[in-house]
Formats: C-alpha cells, structure tokens, sequence
C-alpha cells in the first residue's frame, strides 16, 4: 500500500509544472555554485601550490648569510585547501589564507580574501552548502505542506482512510513519494559531484571519499528532518495555508534569524579580546627583561667553564633559543586562549543548533569540507610547530657551528637541512570528534522530528 | 473614506492573536539588534580610545628623551630618538583612525572586517594597507553581525509579506471583500487604507527604533538620519507594492505566499549570492600572495644593490634630496633606498592588483541594480558611514598620510640630520576628513532612484491589475 500512495505521489509531483520550476531552479543553482567552488578550489590550490614553492626556493636561494638573519628572513606558509572545499567553502574568505614564519614572533594570518570583497559579500557567496542548506528544505517544505493538509481539504483524505488504509501508512507513502521526486534532483548531482572528486583531485581520494560518505549523510539526516517536520506540521494543521505558513516560520528561524543570533550572543558569552589590547597584552609580556645571568650561569656550569669565552658553545645562539623559549610560552598563551574563546563561540553556534537544524549541519558541512574556524587552527599550529622548529634549527646552529668563528655566516647545506613545510589534514575521526555536539544535536533532531511525526500523523483529524 | 478603511482594518488587525505575536518578535528583534549595534559601536570606541592614549604615551616619552639628550641630562643609548630613522619608523609610529560612521550602531557593515585605524611610519608600504581588521572568529564574520541594518534587509520584507499575502485574497476567500464593495468605495482606495495602515506600523516601529538609536549614539549628521529613514521607507515601500502586485493577480492566498516567499528569496538570497559568485568567475583577482612573492624578490634583489639604488633614487628624487651629494651618503639613507626599492616594485603589483579589483567592483556596482536588497544595503551602510565608500575614503586618506610622513622624514634620513624637539611641532598629524554631505547625497542618489523607480512600476502593475480584479472569480 505505501509503494501505492508513494507511485501516486511521486507521479503527481513530477507532472505538477511548479515542482518542476522549482527543481529545475535549484538544480540550477546547485550546478552554478558547485561549478564557481571547483573554480575556486583549483584556483587558490594552485597560487597556493606556486607560492609554497616560490617561499621555499627563496628560502634555499638566500646565500650565505648568518642563521638569525635567515630566521629573521622566515618562510610562508600557506593553507592548502581539501577537494570537498568546492562543496563549502566555510570560513575560508573570512580567515587568512598565509602566515609569516619568522624569528621572535607569532604572526597573525593574513590576507583574507573578504576583505578585498565589497559589501555585497557579506550576502554571503552562492555555494553548494548554501543550497543544500536553504533551498533544498525550502523545496521540501513546498512539496509537503499539503501533503495532508491539502488531501483533508479536498476531502480525499477520508476516502484513502475508508480503503482502509492506515494514516501511518499514508504518511509513509507520502514520504517515500516526496524523496523519491527529490532524488530525481540530488542523486544525479551528487554523482556529478564525486565524479569531478575522482577526476579532478590530485592525490590519495579514500580521505575525500570518507568525508564525503559521512557529508551525504548529515544532509541526508536534514531533509528528512524537514521532510518530517513538515508532514508532521501538516498533519495537524486546520489548513493547508496555516501550514504553509508555520513552515516557511520554521524554515525562516532555521535560516536566517538563527544563526545571526548565534553570532552576537557567542560574542557576548566569550567575548575575544581586540586586536589592540591583543597585541599590547603580548608586547608588555615579550618585553619583560629575560634573565639572561642566570643563563649564563647555567651553561657554564653545564660545561664546567669559567667564561664564555671559555665555552665551547656560542652562547649567541643559546641565549636567542632560549628568548625564542620565552617569548613561546607567551604566544601559546594568548594565542591558546583567542583560539579557545573561538572554540566556545563556535560550540554556542553548535548548541543554538537545538533551535535550528541548520548550525549542526552548518557546522558538520564545513568540519568535512575543512573548512571550519577547527581545522584552521590545526593548520595555525602545525604552521607555528615548523616555525619554532626552523628558528631551533638556526639557533642550534649558530650555537654549535659558529664557535670562534668572527663574522660567521652559514650557506645552503643549512638552509636544505631544513625539510620544506608540509600539512596533512586531520583525519575524519578528530573532526567527527571536534563536531560531537553538532553530531548529538542533528541526532536529536533526526530522533525527535520522527516522534513528533509519528505522533501528529496518528491523530491527524480526518477533515 | 480612506481613513474610515484604515480604522476598520486596525480594528480587524488588533484583534489578531497570531499577528500580535508577530509584532512582539519584530520589537524584540529590534531591540536586540538595536543592543548589539550599540555595544560594537562601545567596543570601536574604547578601541579608538585606548589606541589613541597609546600613540599619546609614545609621543610624549619619545619628546622627552629628546629633550633630556638636548639638555644633556641623558646620552644616547640603542637607537637615537632624533634619529629620522627612529623618529619616523616604528618607535614613532602614528595612529591613523577612522572614527565610527554617524550612524555606526544602526549597521555594522564592513566595520568588523575593514581596518579601522592603522600605525603610519616609514615602514609602511603596500603591504601595510592589506592588514587584518579587528580581530573577529571568522565564522561570525562569515555569517554577520544580528544588527539593525540586517533586520531591515532581511526581515522587514518577511514581515511585510506575512501581513499582506492575503491583503485580498484573504477577504475573497471569506466573502467579505463582495460585501465590502457593495459600499460606494473603489477597490483601490480598500487597498490603500490597508497598506497605509500597515506601512505606518511597520515603518513606525523601524523608524522609531533608528532614532532611538541615533539618540542613543547621539549623532551629529541629521542628514545620515534622513538618508537612513528614507532608504528604508523606500525599500519598505517595494515590498508592499510587491504584495499588491501579487494580490492583484487574483489568485488564492497559499499561492500568494509561496509565490511572495520565492520573490524574498530570489531578491534577497539568491540574487546576491549569484552577483557575488559572477564577479568572481568573469573577473578572477590574481592571488594577494603574489605581493609576498614580489616583495621577497625585491628585497632579496635590494639588499644587494643599496649604493646603486640610492644612486638612481637621487636621480628620481631630487626633491627629497636637497642638493645633497652622493657621496657623503650614509648607511641610513643607503638602507632607505633598499627599501624604497622593495615599495616601488611592491606597489607595481598592488597597483596591478588594484586594477583587477576595481573591474571587479565596478561590475558588483552595475549589478546591485538586479536586487533591491543590494540597493538598499548600499544605501543603507553609506548613511550608516560603516560602507566601502567610507573605509576605501579612508585608506586613501591614510596613504596619502603616509606619503606626507615620508616627505617630512626622508630628506633627513638623506642627509644624514637629527631631528630635534623644535621638529616635533611640525611632525604631520592625521585627520580623517568626512565625504561632504553634497557628494554622498549624489552617490546614493543612483540606488535610492533606481529603487524609487522599482516601487512605482511594481505599483503601477499592482494598480492597472487590481482595476480588472476578479472580486467574485
């Protein structure tokens, strides 16, 4: 019987003109957006391929000079992109996309593609995600909303109960028939879409696969939390248009009103500090005097020496890996902490997730692609992990190879002794692990929508 | 007659449970976004402050150390003060502010993410003019800011749509609107009194909400107030005419709604979605990060080659020079060269750079005509003083400062001369100078016409399809 009702439904919707307006729209968008992403991703991929190189070879080109000049000189490092950003691009044109690794200082990223945008761009850019996230359950919504309510109207409600047909049952079939006329539209898109992944990608694609998996699946959870939602409101609603009308609120809620209110009440729950009282904390911090006498005392004696010039060591080189030392536990802290108030917010946005399906998915969307505020900081430390291990290298050098030696400058073979600047992506299980929240929260949503669902269909009033 | 319709229908609409809720929300919503403008405006102001006492402390500490090496009281340790090179580089810096739009707490527009006060010194080049803004979790500049300017964007036309989807539809369908017209009163003039009233309560409320603000902000610029208030009835307006419009087709009130809905989207949503993505695939920008490349060539190359480059910059510069010979050069001005070279080649690119983005910006300038959302932002952010046109004033403004700080500073660092506590009086100030209120008149008069343009042919439409409206059909 649901294989019955599910035919009838889907035979009607395909025929009806409007569905296929609709879909023919979103499909469009889908293509267009997902399109101007690849573009995108194979754009930034190879400037940032080229500039990768280009830092390198000025960093092996640079002659001989003294190793803290060569620290000073530093490297940049630039954030690689994974094959899923073309699907969501995130956070990717709000964050910098490189940062100066250099002596004595963690620098902030910089360049942050946004900010040579005009302000038409804070309407966000048209991409996959966005039409995954906004248009389709608005589709979804406009397939549904009369699923009983209109039949109750028509009165043809009554003659399928009086068949003998259980409401269950009907809304089963309903359900069935409408993600069937949606899998018209998805199932081809997402074939295109790992298509283009299998062609286009350059590397290992089993990593991109899995994320991709887990990525149909959370958007797969979300129409069906639309999907039953909306059969649930029109269960009960007295009218087709009140329905229309509480779900167009919903999908209002869920997608416009709910994720601003995120950002001001993150902000204020965890505020971040600004720029300025960021930097002036660092500053007062990295200018208190080091105590550089008792240094001198403990190599010393490390070495049972008297002076340094005694010490078979340059203590140069010690002193600056030792202020290097200093001045990190300082950056770990301010940093650590701006990084952590952003984790909160982003943990505010997940929880408001209870109030709009949207920010779990939101927040699993970008977690997969990785393109979320979580895995920049995982390219922020990896980047300022290599930065303190290239500034040892010249400090370590210049302590042991420089002893004696009056203007002493090293050459290539230092330079090629550090090995160039290489990111791996964290695996699909810590960002499943960083997006539990966003992970329980779609669960709940998933578990209570089918509730609620159930029960409304169960006592829909006949007419 | 059209007053008698207006007192009818707030009669009707008043006794409205659900449309009571939804003015509860709208306040609610304004006021917390009202909240959050104000408080970002706070935050942009203790900022300001605290910068500008900073730059205060510097400047005073540096006056007096000169003073004390004048007076002898003190010798010269690290970096000589009168130094131009010291003077004018990092220890001198100064700040360059831009102080929050007149109606900065209404919109927070591109203020989160544009720089709003820089340090000038002799080290700023090029690359200095593309630094971060305020720090900001990318995520909520991704999403923006919950403030004024989005609820009136964005919600308004919602709101608008909610009360007047079914403006007639709804009394065909529970036969009243026959009724109605039975009485001598034209179908126009119903509509109108409907629209009027609704428009005064949704406006009123909007419009309210914006001079609390601007009292509470206690604005000096009436006419950024005006311009707001006007930009907003307007695009109010477009979306109430829009409703007509749709009513007037003569269909049911399910299908006005959806059909309303898909107008939002398409205009609000969609549209822009699709300008900004267009901008991008017809005018890609080369990538920011060729600037890294470029500099670290320059100054690899300049390193090299200070005596030579100070030799030609003498050559191209010879008012900066003086009448100086080459010859008695110092390591200073050798190293200025270096870096002037560095900024020339660095400003070969930003400028190449630059172009691409103005084609780009150019294009999003002719399509924001496609969306009333568009304009109404641009107008909307221009009153506010938090748009493009106000921060790009500013950097302009900022480098021509640091043009003025070079042309005081390098002759001095050239001859190789110490500055003295006399030349502190004459050390170039910043001072942001506003957009005369004439010239942003005549840059919003193009969207504010075009959307004035918009509403009265939507009108139009609405009220030749409303004199054939089916009122039995």
């Amino acid at each position: 019987m649901i294989g019955h009702i599910a035919r009838k439904e889907l035979a009607e919707l395909v025929r009806d003109g409007r569905f296929r307006w609709a879909a023919a729209i979103v499909a469009g968008l889908l293509l267009v957006s997902a399109g101007a992403g690849w573009t995108r991703y194979r754009d930034v991929s190879a400037q940032h391929a080229a500039a990768a190189a280009a830092t390198r070879a000025h960093w092996l080109g640079q002659g001989e000079k003294n190793p803290h000049s060569a620290a000073h000189y530093g490297i940049y490092a630039f954030k690689p992109r994974l094959p899923l950003s073309f699907l969501d691009q995130g956070v990717d044109e709000f964050a910098g996309t490189t940062v100066w690794l250099e002596a004595h200082r963690q620098n902030d990223f910089m360049m942050r593609p946004a900010q040579d945008a005009t302000a038409a761009q804070r309407f966000g850019n048209a991409t996959a995600a966005g039409v995954l996230q906004l248009l389709v359950p608005l589709l979804v919504v406009l397939l549904a909303f009369g699923a009983f309510a209109g039949e109750r109207e028509q009165g043809t409600l009554r003659q399928t109960l009086a068949l003998g047909v259980s409401r269950t049952q009907v809304a089963w079939g309903k359900a069935l028939g409408i993600a069937g006329a949606l899998a018209l539209l998805l199932v081809p898109a997402a074939l295109l879409g790992a298509a283009a992944l299998l062609l286009g990608s350059a590397g290992a694609v089993a990593p991109t696969f899995g994320r991709g998996a887990v990525l149909v699946a959370v958007y797969l959870a979300y129409f069906g939390v639309f999907l039953a939602v909306s059969l649930a409101v029109s269960a009960r609603a007295s009218s087709s248009r009140l329905a229309l009308l509480v779900l167009l609120g919903f999908w209002a809620v869920n997608g416009l009103i709910a994720p601003r209110v995120a950002v001001d009440l993150s902000k204020r729950l965890d505020p971040a500090p600004t720029a300025f009282e960021f930097a002036r904390a660092i500053q007062a911090e990295l200018s208190e005097p080091m105590d550089v006498a008792r240094l001198e005392r403990e190599v010393l004696d490390q070495y049972g020496v008297e002076t340094l010039d005694a010490l078979p060591v340059n203590f140069a080189g010690i002193r600056l890996q030792a202020s290097e030392e200093h001045g990190d536990v300082v950056f770990d802290r301010h940093y650590g902490a701006l990084w952590d108030a952003f984790g909160r917010q982003s943990r505010t946005h997940e929880a408001i997730g209870a109030l709009s399906p949207l920010l779990a998915v939101r927040a699993l969307s970008m977690g997969l692609a990785g393109t979320d505020v979580e895995q920049h900081r995982h390219f922020a430390a990896a980047a300022e992990a290599y930065r303190r291990s290239l500034v040892k290298a010249m400090n370590d050098d210049l302590a042991f190879s420089s002893v004696g030696v009056a203007a002493y400058a090293a050459g290539p073979e230092l330079w090629e002794s550090v090995p160039a600047f290489t990111y791996e992506a964290p695996r699909l299980a810590s960002v499943l692990g960083s997006r539990t929240m966003s992970l329980i929260v779609l669960g709940l949503w998933v578990l209570g929508s089918l509730l609620v669902a159930a029960g409304a269909v169960r006592r829909a009033p006949v007419d | 007659m059209l007053s008698h319709v207006m007192r009818h229908e707030a009669r009707s609409l008043a006794a409205d449970r659900t449309l009571q809720a939804v003015a509860l929300l709208f306040g609610a919503i304004l006021v917390y976004a009202l909240a959050n403008g104000v408080a970002w405006l706070r935050v942009q102001e203790t900022t300001l402050a605290s910068a500008a006492a900073d730059d205060l402390t510097r400047r005073e500490a540096l006056a007096a150390q000169i003073r004390a090496l004048e007076d002898g009281t003190a010798t010269p340790a690290g970096g000589d003060p009168r130094a131009p090179a010291t003077l004018g580089g990092a220890r001198g810096a100064r700040l360059a502010a831009l102080p929050p739009g007149p109606l900065g707490a209404l919109a927070a527009g591109q203020g989160d993410l544009l720089p709003f006060y820089y340090q000038v010194s002799l080290a700023s080049n090029d690359q200095s003019f593309v630094q971060n803004g305020e720090i900001e979790n990318p995520l909520n500049l991704m999403v923006g800011r919950f403030d004024l300017a989005f609820v009136l964007i964005f919600v308004l036309p919602l709101l608008i749509l909610v009360v007047s989807y079914n403006l007639i539809s709804a009394e065909r369908e529970q036969g009243t609107l026959a009724l109605t017209l039975a009485q001598p009163v034209p179908l126009a003039t119903v509509v109108g009194g409907k629209v009027a009233l609704r428009a005064l309560v949704v406006l009123g409320a909007a419009v309210a909400l914006t001079l609390a603000g601007a009292l509470i902000v206690e604005t000096d610029r009436p006419g950024a107030l005006v311009l707001w208030t006007v930009s907003v009835t307007l695009y109010a307006l477009f979306w109430f005419a829009l409703a007509v419009a749709v009513n007037a087709l003569g269909r049911g009130s399910a299908w006005n709604a959806t059909v309303l809905v898909g107008a939002w989207l398409a205009l609000v949503v969609v549209v822009p979605a699709l300008v900004n993505v267009a901008a991008h695939l017809i005018h890609p920008l080369p990538s920011r990060v060729e600037m890294i490349t470029a500099q670290r060539d320059a100054s690899n190359d300049a390193v090299n080659r200070r005596s030579e480059l100070l030799a030609r910059y003498y050559e191209d510069h010879p008012e900066m020079v003086q009448g100086l010979a080459l010859d008695t050069a110092n390591a200073a001005a050798r190293s200025w060269a270096a870096t002037e070279e560095v900024n020339r080649r660095l400003s070969e690119v930003a400028s190449r750079y630059e172009a691409r983005l103005a084609e780009q910006h150019r294009l999003i300038g002719r399509w924001r005509f496609l969306s009333p959302a568009l304009l109404a932002q641009d107008a909307l952010l221009d009153a506010a003083g938090t748009g493009d046109a106000r921060f790009g004033r500013f950097r302009g403004q900022v480098m021509e400062f640091a043009e003025a700080w070079k042309a005081f500073f390098v002759p001095h660092v050239l001859a190789g001369t110490h500055l003295s506590s006399a030349d502190l009086e004459a050390v170039p100030e910043f001072r942001f100078v506003e957009e005369p209120p004439g010239a942003l008149a005549r840059r919003v008069a193009a969207p504010l016409l075009v959307l004035t343009g918009l509403t009265l042919v939507v009108a139009g439409v609405g009220l030749r399809l409303l004199s054939r409206y089916p009122v039995l059909g």
